[in-house]
């Protein structure tokens, strides 16, 4: 471990890294504060071309408008001890878990079938490439309307945003599959189910985990936008109703700095269950280590 | 040399010739015709037929017997031996682009019966009759590929003239294609497949009215509002505000896109093709990247004063993302060998950059664009819906607000339409930019 520290701490790389975050918090913290910074009076040409150009005149064009990092910390650290704040990730992370769930246990086994069965290929393909191009968060209205509660309506398009992703990758590895593998297999005298079993399985589960991966990703972007547009689900006065909620409740608050503590917690939170889910699949698959 | 047979029997040469591949399609009165042309002949066991470098005069078709057909290496067949039985075809070297001379030896294995026909008469035979002239030239270049695995390159044969138009030809080599698509069983299991989800649809909210499906809009509402001149909830191809939301939202991702594009392709070349530009920029690059783009929704509408703006920026950093990221892979795939003979052959890094990184990353960076035109309209919809005026993300929110169910699905509908077109143009653009690369997937036969 000790051994790991000191190599990052002789890297190149990694300082040029640590600069490069750095530099851009202080940017990003100056260009926030310029409404403070531009009151002087020698600003009074520039904040005019600012306005001639069909920009707010009072501070910088877009970054001005972005709560300081410096107040995104405190506004955090206020956060921090508040249950509403943890009970969001909780229903976020739930919703994500139940939608992905559902996802790997219909999307596995649909894929599969599609790789394996001309029959099902032919009939199940063309009605899912139809489906494929209609965005998620398109069906937000449609599933509210279905499900009888808004959380299973929210978990229905996390579910959606999981599911393409996941069977095209099954059917993407299956495909891939040497047929060499199948024909000497056959030659030998397996079943069908041998093949499925030694051949069929283990050469898609790479790909079952890097469509999990990804898949992961859009989860969490999906649920973030189904929390927003459908209001956040089962709150309870205000609070809890979810990662997307708390952003969308914070700018209708107007409490900006708290809308980028959410977008932090979610970008968190998603690259998180995604790393997680690539070291499981590294584990999985233990023989495309690279050594 | 060859002894020439007696007599064969017409029918017996017409029986032949269907089974032989290229004319296995052709009608009766052609088949007979050519069969007017064909001379049978007779060789002894191990005698050579004709020679590679000879003069490629005549087309063979084996009646009986059995044959070896031996390429010469520089042709390049992957399987440079091939035997030839009753129905196989020999000797069309004659019909391929720009070839006089045989590509093979081939010899006798046994006694063998062929019919010989001269390549000119025939080919002047098939001009004859364009349309299914241009069907057995087809499959002439189909056989030479798939039976004598010669490379696709090589198999070119030659474009009948006369009547036949380039248009024609590749019309009735499409026609060839459906045909052969109609006579797999793929066309009706896709409409079984489509029978299914919509009759699933149909029964479950109309017929049997399922208790969760009785609130859905059925099938045949959706389609009788989206095709009423006189919409019951003002949406259908009829009125002009349908045409005004697919033009606000297809524009909006016209303009994402292309910012994207430019901005997106600039940046991933850089971050690959510099070190330090990437040491210094792609840390923070990887830093806000994990934030989903829906999560930007509420501060890009506090950080663009106009909703336009907003909407077209959340549809731009998806879109942004995909191409820098995919560009910046495509830069690091290109074999480190190409850079350093392209740079002892004394190539300038601007000669470098255009010749060997660009087109090395093109496939690459296509890949990137298909991905970023389908986020782009997946982050558009979600911008639309939480805020702006028209568009299509904002025909399903109101539609769901003012209870106007049908037109949910009539929005979602045009949505996956619209997308899809979008994408096909880009991967259609792709094809053509790269044809060299669609070619090599072609000759690797992927």
């Amino acid at each position: 471990m000790s051994g790991q520290l000191a190599k990052f701490a002789t890297n190149r790389a990694f300082w040029r890294g640590v600069i490069a975050v750095a530099v851009f918090l202080v940017l990003w913290e100056i260009g926030a504060r310029s409404k403070q910074w531009m009151t002087p009076e020698f600003f009074a040409p520039f904040k005019a071309l600012l306005g001639a150009m069909g920009f707010k005149k009072d501070y910088l064009p877009w970054i001005g408008a972005v709560p300081a990092p410096s107040a995104v910390l405190k506004a955090w650290i206020a956060v921090l001890g508040q249950a509403g704040y943890w009970q969001s990730w909780y229903m976020s992370f739930f919703r994500v878990m139940g939608g992905f769930f559902a996802a790997m246990l219909i999307g596995i086994p649909f894929g599969l079938a599609l790789a394996v069965s001309r029959v099902a290929h032919g009939i199940g393909f063309p009605t899912f490439e139809v489906l494929r191009p209609i965005p998620p968060l398109a069906w937000v209205p449609a599933s509210i309307i279905f499900w009888p509660t808004q959380e299973l309506a929210i978990t229905f398009i996390t579910f959606l945003g999981a599911f393409y992703t996941i069977v095209i990758n099954v059917l993407g590895g299956a495909r891939s599959i040497d047929v060499r593998y199948f024909q000497a297999a056959q030659s030998m005298g397996s079943s069908r189910w041998d093949i499925f079993r030694r051949i069929i399985l283990p050469g898609t589960l790479p790909s079952i985990m890097v469509g999990s991966a990804v898949g992961m990703g859009i989860t969490w972007e999906v649920v973030v936008a189904a929390e927003m547009i459908s209001g956040g689900g089962s709150q309870q006065a205000g609070t809890g109703g979810g990662l997307g909620f708390f952003i969308w409740n914070s700018y209708v608050g107007g409490s900006y700095e708290q809308i980028v503590v959410g977008m932090i917690s979610i970008g968190i939170a998603g690259f998180a269950s995604s790393e997680l889910l690539r070291w499981a699949g590294r584990y999985a698959t233990p023989w495309l280590r690279v050594r | 040399m060859a002894a020439t047979l007696p007599v064969v029997a017409e029918d017996d040469a017409i029986a032949v010739l269907r089974e032989a591949t290229p004319f296995g399609e052709a009608s009766p009165v052609v088949l007979s015709r050519i069969a007017a042309l064909a001379r049978p002949a007779r060789y002894a066991a191990g005698e050579r037929i004709y020679t590679a470098g000879d003069a490629a005069d005549d087309i063979f078709i084996v009646a009986s017997g059995r044959a070896d057909h031996v390429f010469e290496p520089e042709v390049g067949a992957r399987e440079p031996l091939k035997r030839v039985t009753r129905g196989g075809v020999f000797g069309w070297a004659g019909l391929l682009l720009g070839q006089t001379r045989r590509l093979a030896t081939v010899t006798a294995v046994e006694p063998t019966e062929v019919l010989r026909i001269d390549t000119e008469a025939l080919v002047a035979l098939l001009e004859s009759q364009p349309q299914e002239g241009g069907q057995v030239m087809a499959r002439f270049a189909a056989m030479i590929r798939r039976e004598f695995a010669v490379p696709e390159l090589l198999a070119q044969v030659r474009r009948l003239s006369g009547p036949l138009t380039e248009e024609m030809s590749s019309l009735s080599l499409t026609m060839y294609r459906l045909s052969l698509w109609l006579k797999s069983p793929r066309p009706y299991l896709m409409l079984i497949g489509f029978a299914l989800f919509l009759g699933i649809w149909y029964l479950a909210v109309e017929v049997w009215k399922l208790p969760r499906f009785r609130e859905m809009p059925g099938l045949t509402t959706v389609v009788k509002e989206w095709f009423s001149p006189s919409p019951t909830y003002g949406l259908s191809l009829y009125t002009e505000e349908y045409y005004k939301h697919i033009v606000v939202s297809v524009w909006r991702v016209t303009q994402a896109f292309f910012l994207a594009t430019v901005l997106g392709v600039t940046f991933g070349l850089l971050l690959g093709w510099s070190q330090r530009f990437r040491e210094y920029v792609f840390p923070v690059f990887e830093m806000l990247r994990p934030i989903p783009i829906l999560a930007w929704v509420p501060l890009a509408i506090v950080m663009f004063i106009a909703t336009e703006s907003a909407v077209i920026y959340l549809a731009f950093l998806a879109s942004f993302y995909a191409t820098a990221l995919n560009t910046m892979l495509g830069v690091q795939s290109i074999d480190e060998s190409y850079i350093r003979a392209a740079s002892c052959l004394g190539a300038s890094q601007k000669q470098v950059f255009r010749h060997v990184i660009l087109p090395g990353a093109l496939p690459f960076i296509f890949t990137g664009l298909q991905i970023s035109i389908g986020v782009s309209w997946f982050s558009l919809v979600a911008a639309e819906m939480v805020s702006g005026q028209y568009g299509l993300g904002y025909v399903i929110n109101t539609s769901y607000v003012m209870v106007r169910y049908p037109t949910i699905i009539i929005g979602m509908a045009t949505l996956g339409l619209v997308g899809y077109t979008t994408s096909a143009l880009v991967r259609l653009a792709g094809d053509y930019l790269m044809e060299w690369r669609v070619r090599e997937l072609a000759l690797a036969e992927r």
